[in-house]
């Protein structure tokens, strides 16, 4: 665990102040962002010309199936490849509060899954560990991560395997039961999509930090003294919830 | 489903890098403000605090529970709540179980609070299925020093009172579903507030409280801001035991 933060102590008119300077702050950000989730939502969409499979706890399935009879479609991208022998600790983190999400987003017309590339079995062996309900899908065999950019090839990760490899990649490939290359060969993602007419259409994707509103854990820890508490070059604090 | 334009993959990257942009600026910012908050001076705690918990009275250092950080959710569960506790409230709370271990490893203790007494708290909390630890602050004066509870008095507040005697229909229905009226029901105030243990002694370091959206609206809402419906106009947070298809409904 870090040092506490260097920190002042105050009154509580001192504190009061700075406070509520700082709520205006707060609320301009989240109006900022609700300008954004409208922007969002004005993407035009693109209809999905290419017919990915999916193998499902029932069966092979398409992307439209995956809608589950629902009108809108949200798969996180669970980085879990074929050299994996277990999923990836921040990705696993993710899909810890992923889960309890499902029923409320099935009230308003959404369907939320994980989707990987390693094969179905593991996958539900790993989901049975974690004991999680959330469904789960395997895209082996598919072009479906590949062409959304979250898989990428060892000629693509050249540049970045002959630089020094970051501990956090090092040290979640090892708990990965993998190499570096064989664990950023996977990307994680969300990507979304809406059904109308028969149609499937891409609405939004989004990677790296515009993944953070589904850990929901930083929004909390952001409010804390010691903050995140993390940096690029020490290993992650991350784990399995049942590795800590 | 919205009024919506169909594009080609070229136009969406167009638009999706303008917004990305946004975004990029969004999480920047959001990030400072982070910073800015670690930079609020901390206020030593004065009163001492006793919770009624499931091992007994405990103060509020001695929710640290060895760790240097303390952050609370406060349930809107007042004593005179008959039906449960607050639904947009228990929407939250579906996703503090998954949240604790890690925050937990983090050092963080993470509790969540309420002014119902103990009893009450423990047999909703048993109804859905939650473990994260929850304590009563019933007999104390906790919620009211920090806002999280009104006093009569100040429930003659003209906001409050414009409330209770001109309620909008979710409003009604929150009432409804709580299984109290409004002057009851609206004397619980939602939101967090955060401490720090240092050298012995409890600091006060941040909080944040109704109406202010962001940390109260359920996370889900992050998705759904992700979702070509958004999060919808009018629709009225359900427990996840009361939905109608209740097959589904139980978060596991």
């Amino acid at each position: 665990m870090g040092v506490m933060a260097e920190h002042r102590i105050g009154t509580q008119e001192q504190w009061q102040a700075e406070r509520d300077a700082l709520l205006r702050e707060e609320k301009e950000l989240t109006r900022r962002g609700d300008e954004l989730a409208r922007k969002r939502r004005e993407l035009p969409w693109v209809p999905v010309e290419k017919e990915y499979r999916f193998e499902t706890e029932d069966g092979t399935k398409t992307l439209a199936d995956l809608f589950d009879g629902r009108s809108q479609l949200l798969v996180y991208h669970f980085m879990f490849g074929p050299p994996y022998e277990a999923g990836c600790p921040v990705c696993s983190s993710i899909a810890d509060t992923l889960d309890p999400q499902v029923v409320h987003l099935k009230a308003r017309d959404a369907t939320l899954l994980l989707a990987s590339r390693a094969p179905l079995e593991r996958l539900l062996a790993f989901k049975e560990r974690m004991g999680w309900a959330i469904d789960w899908v395997s895209s082996a065999g598919s072009d479906f991560n590949r062409d959304l950019g979250f898989q990428r090839t060892e000629e693509e990760l050249k540049p970045f395997l002959e630089g020094t490899i970051p501990p956090t990649v090092e040290q979640n490939a090892r708990m990965c039961g993998t190499d570096a290359l064989g664990y950023v060969s996977e990307g994680p993602g969300l990507s979304v999509y809406a059904l109308s007419d028969g149609t499937v259409y891409r609405t939004y994707v989004t990677t790296a930090r515009g993944l953070e509103p589904a850990m929901a854990y930083y929004g909390l820890l952001d409010r804390t003294a010691k903050g995140r508490d993390e940096s690029a070059s020490e290993p992650s604090w991350i784990r399995r919830h049942d590795e800590y | 489903m919205g009024e919506q334009r169909i594009g080609t993959r070229e136009e969406w990257q167009a638009a999706h890098q303008k917004l990305l942009e946004g975004e990029k600026e969004l999480a920047e910012r959001s990030r400072e403000l982070a910073e800015q908050r670690r930079k609020l001076p901390w206020v030593p705690l004065e009163k001492e605090y006793t919770f009624a918990t499931d091992d007994g009275p405990k103060t509020l250092a001695e929710f640290f529970d060895g760790r240097s950080q303390l952050i609370a959710y406060h349930i809107m569960f007042g004593p005179d709540y008959s039906l449960g506790a607050c639904p947009g409230c228990s929407n939250l709370a579906d996703h503090f179980d998954a949240g604790v271990v890690h925050l937990n490893h983090r050092d963080v203790t993470f509790i969540a609070i309420s002014r119902a007494p103990l009893e009450m708290i423990q047999a909703y909390k048993q109804r859905m299925g939650w473990r994260f630890p929850w304590v009563s602050s019933y007999a104390s004066d906790y919620q009211f020093d920090f806002g999280f509870a009104f006093t009569p008095e100040q429930m003659q507040a003209d906001v409050f009172q414009q409330m209770i005697n001109e309620p909008p229909d979710w409003l009604r229905d929150w009432s409804v579903a709580i299984g109290a009226d409004l002057e009851k029901g609206l004397a619980e105030g939602p939101g967090w507030a955060v401490f720090a243990l240092a050298d012995g002694a409890v600091h006060h370091t941040y909080s944040r409280h109704a109406p202010d959206g962001a940390l109260l609206a359920p996370y889900y809402y992050q998705l759904l801001d992700q979702t070509p419906n958004g999060r919808g106009e009018e629709f009225r947070a359900t427990r996840h035991d009361e939905y109608e298809n209740a097959a589904i409904a139980h978060p596991g």
